[in-house]
């Protein structure tokens, strides 16, 4: 049983894929429009990109939990 | 030796003969001249399949020394096992490996001290002190540009030691050993690290009542309610980056377990060249987001 949590929790890291590629694509078009801000827009998309990553490292980590549990 | 391992012996010498053939043979023919670019690849073919079949000759080799059935099994736990020190005293392994790397890492520094700062000279610099300097400058600047020159004083060395010990943590690693980063009992204190200095470093520029007033936003009616909602959010702040190191170093961790289970005898070669990625690359990522985190947190409460 504690498996089958464990794979549904999983189904997070597929939507936070989806986010942090819209994050991605935005911050790809906004400095091929202004190329004189693209390290500052690099700053932000890598502080983004970690904040949304950061729901599927804890989807992950309750999974281990599960999975590991006893 | 069974049946079916002399076979893999006999097919793997056969590729590693046939292609060794190839690459005198593409050398041989044409020094004295230029390759011409069709040569260059040739060569680069027979080459390929030169380290292909050595590396399957290797690999047929370890499984028979072995003796025993590589089986697809991960054997994870969540806190890393305890090693009996004295009288029943109960250490984890992680700690003693963070204890070494921080030892190695102190000893090395010291060395350094000793041997390369004494020779520094402000007029002629060599390249050591270029590039140490090139490093301290950089980490100044990035940390003043996110906190401001005040508190950058204080708090670059820190972020600096912080990377440092992360970077000893996961070259732990490459040994073989459980980097102390992927247990969340380091990760969480690392965490709690940059609460305290979150609230010191408001406190020291608001004082009590001033980092009160500030967590409670700009209407003074709605202060009561704000003010409890912060401190659950500030709270938050070194669990989400305990768990977010956590998981990441435990995630480049399993990985590499996995591309091991399931290469089995033949893990000569390419676990160094995912390692690349997973151990070396992965953890300079972390380490990165990790100071820029804990500095934006920092800048928030002393706004």
């Amino acid at each position: 049983m504690n498996y089958i949590a464990a794979a549904i929790i999983m189904f997070a890291v597929c939507l936070v894929g989806f986010g942090m590629c819209f994050a991605t694509i935005k911050s790809v078009e906004s400095s091929a429009r202004q190329p004189e801000a693209a390290g500052k827009i690099q700053t932000i998309l890598l502080l983004g990109c970690a904040l949304a990553e950061s729901t599927a490292i804890y989807a992950f980590v309750v999974a281990l939990i599960l999975a590991t549990a006893k | 030796m069974d049946v079916q391992t002399v076979i893999k012996l006999a097919a793997g010498a056969i590729i590693f003969a046939v292609c060794l053939v190839g690459y005198l043979h593409a050398v041989r023919k044409n020094d004295g001249h230029e390759l011409t670019k069709k040569q260059k690849r040739v060569k680069k073919l027979w080459f390929m399949g030169l380290i292909i079949g050595a590396w399957f000759v290797v690999g047929v080799f370890i499984t028979w020394f072995s003796q025993k059935k590589f089986h697809f099994a991960i054997d994870f736990e969540m806190f890393s096992e305890r090693v009996e020190l004295f009288g029943g005293f109960t250490v984890a392994k992680t700690t003693i490996i963070a204890a070494v790397s921080s030892a190695v890492i102190i000893a090395v520094l010291v060395l350094f001290r000793v041997f390369a700062i004494s020779k520094f000279s402000a007029g002629r610099p060599t390249s050591v002190q270029n590039a140490s300097e090139a490093i301290v400058e950089f980490l100044d600047k990035y940390v003043a540009g996110v906190v401001g020159e005040k508190a950058a004083k204080g708090l670059s060395p820190y972020m600096l030691s912080v990377a440092l010990f992360m970077i000893g943590c996961a070259f732990s690693e490459l040994f073989g050993l459980r980097a102390p980063t992927s247990d969340l009992t380091c990760t969480l204190a690392l965490g709690f690290m940059t609460f305290f200095l979150l609230n010191i470093y408001g406190i020291k520029k608001h004082g009590v009542l001033g980092r009160l007033k500030s967590m409670g936003g700009a209407v003074p009616a709605m202060r009561p309610i704000m003010i409890p909602l912060k401190a659950v959010s500030d709270f938050a702040v070194p669990v989400s980056l305990a768990c977010r190191l956590f998981g990441n170093m435990i995630g480049g961790m399993m990985v590499m377990d996995l591309l091991k289970g399931v290469l089995g005898g033949y893990a000569s070669g390419l676990p160094a060249v995912a390692g690349l990625y997973f151990n070396l690359f992965h953890p300079m990522i972390q380490i990165y987001i990790f100071i820029t985190l804990s500095l934006t947190f920092i800048n928030e409460a002393m706004e």
